[in-house]
């Protein structure tokens, strides 16, 4: 302690504070001045706070919810408050500084929430995230406003969206769905927005977009109509089902049409239209009432069903109007008859005859009067054939009675009408059965059955068998006759004789016939009178044969019951007794036998002429000569029984044409008929021979 | 006045000497390099409560958006949350997590709050010359330069969450801006805390009392 050097008065050197300051001041210095141009920068850049109110809050939260433009977060709420009545609630938010101008007032705030409907969903990314406020502005910058008032639902036109919106109005029976699409040929071209009803509540009507570029397809001639689903119609057209599409059939939807030209582009929020159907859409151009259609009457001489009020007029196929009510007209005065008769009003538009929708009633009717002169005329024809319904139609009949409009009908003019077109289909269906039910089969079949019995009975008869017999007997006689001695004995006169012995042979070969058909032929007569009355019966009762044809079921229901198995039998029974007739022996031998009489005649006569016995062959030929003469009259009947029994086949042949061809009862009885012919040929040609030839029984040739 | 039992304390400024800092070798006042090592040797640093304040004033700066801004900025699929760090304690604890709000609490506030306290105190007191007892307020310094580093935790945190977490769209977690300054924060009181020197809480106690005790 004891040398401590003396205490060095030390002045310390004052240093500035600047000298003295450390570096490190440095540090919260820039720390400051970057926390005061933080602070600064975010001030000036803070945007503006608008207010928008809504309805309700909807999970707004203040410091969280954020406004979006375009997808784009360009706001946030920083307060969510009543409004001072308590009716609304105020959501403040801080808007961006660069979009601020653009808030103006045709500004739209609305609430993006989750939604599922049956488009699909929507907002889906709000369920975690919550909810934010979309707006919509355009993009002109005409400054900032500052109160705003929320829509409940988004507008139809999002932001980038273009087209043209309208209103939709539906008419009883079409439905309008939120969020439905606009289909034109099935494709999705626009919206429909909320329904509501109307103030008076008299419709529901909602407001749709038509999206850019197709927005140029709607006119005022656009109709529009409920696309959701089928539909299934049965009228005048015949059925028609109609499906649109299957996702409207889910989710419904509205279609449209421009149907007619000439319509013009419409402004925003037109109103139109929902029909129920398309076809009440297309028919809705009749129905609109800015163009009165054009009414005129027809009355009908044909009081035909069928025709039903809206049932379409058609010129040339083209419907230009429709029937807008029908009722009878009873005018004695003017008809000069008590009937009743259909009077039609139709109304006719004249934009659908091409005139111009601006074409006046007096142009129209004149126009009609021109083509009624020209023979335009309205008839009446079947619109389908499935359901009957009627239609009218304009044609121009060839050759038509002049005629003109008769300005002076009530109550509208009245236009000529020509006998209707119609294809009573059912009418004649029922009109043929009725005719076969009327044919008398039953009696037509006894008659032939009644024919051939007796024809049967006719062939059978032991008589007409024994005719053969009988003449073999006689001949057997002659034969004994020509081989007696006297005849034997007189060859010397027979060359005087030879004359008539000429006329006696050609007599006894009439006679021979006339023996082989004497029992016969009064048999056969009536025989023929009987069958020549029944065909005669059965050809009068077929004049309606053509029918027949369509009748098989009942013919052939009938038939079943009718004997015809006994029927055939017994026309076999007479085909094959007639055969047995014809090809009896004694009937074939009988020319043969004939020819060795007259042989045995000859060699007589040769002996005779060698012998000369004359003197008995006066007697005898005088006897031979009075049977030659019986026989000759038998033989001359013989021509009348062939073209008796001619008429008979040619009768019997017209009855049998008349059946049906190919039937068991046909073929037996054609069988039947051809044997008979062929034996009234064998007859026939049997007498022309002997007429031709009377000498050659004699002669054997 | 209560005495601590810690023995009387001469300081080598007293004795006339100056120590190494960094190799502890005590030189002769007025040396001005140490003949050991070779750095420079200073009796007390002048500048020590300037740098002191400085880096406290800057932590504290950094410190209020730390807590105001978001730490964590986590985004899901359809969701997106920012919390800070207390807001996130709080969720925390909310859904049962007391133990990790805790910790955080603890780390990301309890602690920088404490040592901006501790700081401003040693400063205060050696500005003015308190007669305080020098060991407490030693063992205090000691106590907030250990545990400065330990509040970078949250910070670690975040750190390894935002790059363990990328799951493109699914999922993905991202440091907020308060993640920045709380480490600034941090990193200005530890330098704030490394630039007091502690002899200084020897220089002010009274001799006399020294010498009598």
């Amino acid at each position: 302690m004891s040398h401590l050097p003396p205490e060095i008065p030390v002045t310390e050197a004052r240093r500035s504070l600047w000298q003295r300051a450390s570096i490190v001041w440095l540090v919260p210095l820039s720390a400051l001045l970057i926390a005061l141009g933080v602070a600064w920068q975010s001030y000036h850049d803070r945007g503006p706070l608008i207010e928008v109110s809504f309805e309700e809050a909807k999970g707004i939260h203040a410091g969280e919810t954020e406004l979006r433009y375009r997808d784009v977060t360009v706001g946030l709420v920083e307060e969510v408050s009543f409004a001072d009545d308590l009716r609304r609630v105020n959501a403040t938010i801080r808007v961006d500084k660069t979009i601020a101008d653009y808030i103006d007032d045709d500004a739209r705030f609305w609430i993006v929430t989750p939604q599922v409907t049956a488009q699909g969903v929507s907002g889906l990314d709000t369920v975690l995230s919550g909810v934010f406020i979309e707006a919509v502005w355009d993009s002109a910058a005409e400054g900032l406003s500052l109160v705003h008032e929320g829509q409940d639902e988004a507008p139809l036109l999002r932001p980038g969206e273009e087209g043209i919106t309208m209103e939709l109005r539906a008419l009883p029976g079409a439905t309008l769905t939120d969020s439905t699409p606009i289909l034109y040929k099935n494709i999705p071209v626009g919206r429909i927005g909320k329904p509501q009803i109307t103030n008076g509540g008299e419709a529901a009507v909602a407001q749709a977009v038509i999206y850019a570029p197709y927005d140029r397809l709607i006119t005022t001639a656009t109709r529009f109509w409920d696309a959701s689903g089928f539909s299934f119609s049965l009228g005048p057209q015949g059925v028609r089902l109609n499906f649109d599409s299957v996702s409207s059939l889910l989710t419904g939807g509205v279609a449209f049409e421009t149907l007619a030209s000439g319509g013009i582009p419409i402004t925003d929020s037109t109103s139109f239209q929902v029909f129920a159907a398309e076809k009440e859409a297309r028919e809705s151009l009749f129905n609109d009432n800015s163009q009165p259609g054009v009414n005129v009457t027809i009355i009908f001489e044909d009081n035909v069903s069928g025709l039903d009020v809206g049932a379409p007029v058609e010129l040339g196929g083209l419907v230009i109007g429709e029937v807008v009510s029908l009722t009878g007209v009873l005018d004695p005065l003017r008809f000069r008859d008590d009937r009743v008769r259909l009077m039609v009003n139709v109304e006719l538009r004249p934009g659908q005859l091409g005139l111009g929708d601006e074409t006046g009633e007096e142009q129209v009717l004149t126009f009609l009067d021109t083509r009624i002169e020209n023979g335009l005329r309205a008839r009446l024809t079947t619109a389908s054939i499935l359901t009957g319904g009627l239609k009218i139609e304009l044609v121009e009949i060839e050759d038509a009675e002049q005629d003109r409009l008769d300005y002076t009908g009530t109550p509208f003019p009245i236009m000529p009408s020509s006998q209707a077109q119609v294809s009573d289909t059912a009418a004649t269906a029922q009109g043929v059965f009725q005719r076969l039910n009327n044919l008398p089969i039953e009696e037509l079949l006894d008659s032939a059955i009644g024919f051939l019995n007796t024809a049967t009975a006719l062939t059978a008869d032991p008589d007409l068998t024994q005719v053969p017999a009988d003449v073999r007997a006689l001949l057997g006689d002659v034969r004994g006759l020509v081989g007696s001695d006297e005849v034997q004995a007189l060859p010397v006169q027979v060359a005087s004789l030879i004359t008539t012995i000429s006329d006696t042979t050609t007599d006894l070969r009439r006679i021979a016939q006339s023996l082989e058909e004497a029992q016969a032929v009064d048999r056969l007569l009536a025989a023929v009178d009987a069958a020549g009355s029944a065909a005669t019966t059965v050809s009068s009762s077929f004049d309606g044969v053509p029918e027949l044809i369509q009748s098989l079921n009942n013919v052939a229901h009938t038939a079943e019951t009718l004997p015809l198995d006994s029927l055939v039998a017994q026309a076999t029974g007479v085909v094959s007794a007639a055969e047995t007739l014809l090809r009896d022996d004694g009937l074939q031998a009988l020319p043969e036998q004939l020819g060795a009489a007259l042989d045995e005649i000859r060699a007589a006569l040769g002996e005779l002429r060698d012998g000369g016995a004359v003197e008995n062959l006066n007697a005898t030929f005088s006897s031979a000569q009075e049977a030659a003469a019986a026989i000759q009259d038998a033989a001359g009947r013989l021509p009348e029984i062939t073209r008796r029994l001619d008429t008979v086949m040619v009768q019997a042949n017209k009855t049998l044409a008349g059946l049906e061809p190919n039937s068991e009862l046909n073929r037996a009885a054609r069988g039947a008929l051809t044997e008979v012919e062929r034996a009234a040929r064998a007859v026939e040609s049997l007498a022309r021979a002997l007429e031709r030839r009377p000498n050659s029984l004699i002669l054997g040739r | 006045m209560g005495r601590s039992e810690h023995a009387p304390v001469i300081t080598a400024r007293q004795a006339g000497l100056v120590g190494c800092r960094r190799c502890a070798r005590a030189w002769p006042m007025g040396t001005q390099t140490c003949g050991a090592c070779g750095s420079h040797l200073k009796s007390r640093d002048d500048a020590s409560l300037q740098r002191v304040w400085a880096w406290w004033i800057a932590g504290l700066m950094a410190y209020i958006p730390a807590n105001l801004y978001p730490m964590l900025e986590t985004r899901t699929l359809f969701i997106s949350q920012s919390n800070t760090i207390v807001g996130g304690a709080i969720d925390l604890a909310s859904h049962g997590s007391y133990g990790v709000a805790t910790i955080i609490l603890v780390a990301s506030v309890l602690i920088p709050i404490g040592k901006f306290l501790a700081i401003a105190y040693l400063a205060i007191s050696v500005h003015r010359s308190d007669q305080s007892p020098g060991h407490p307020r030693q063992t205090l310094f000691e106590v907030v330069e250990y545990i400065g580093r330990w509040s970078m935790i949250d910070v670690f945190v975040v750190a390894i969450l935002a790059s363990l977490v990328h799951l493109g769209s699914v999922a993905s977690i991202s440091p907020g801006p308060a993640s920045l300054t709380f480490s600034l924060s941090v990193i200005c009181t530890m330098l704030s805390a490394q630039s007091f020197d502690s002899r200084l809480i020897w220089d002010q106690l009274d001799p006399q009392e020294d010498t009598t005790t």
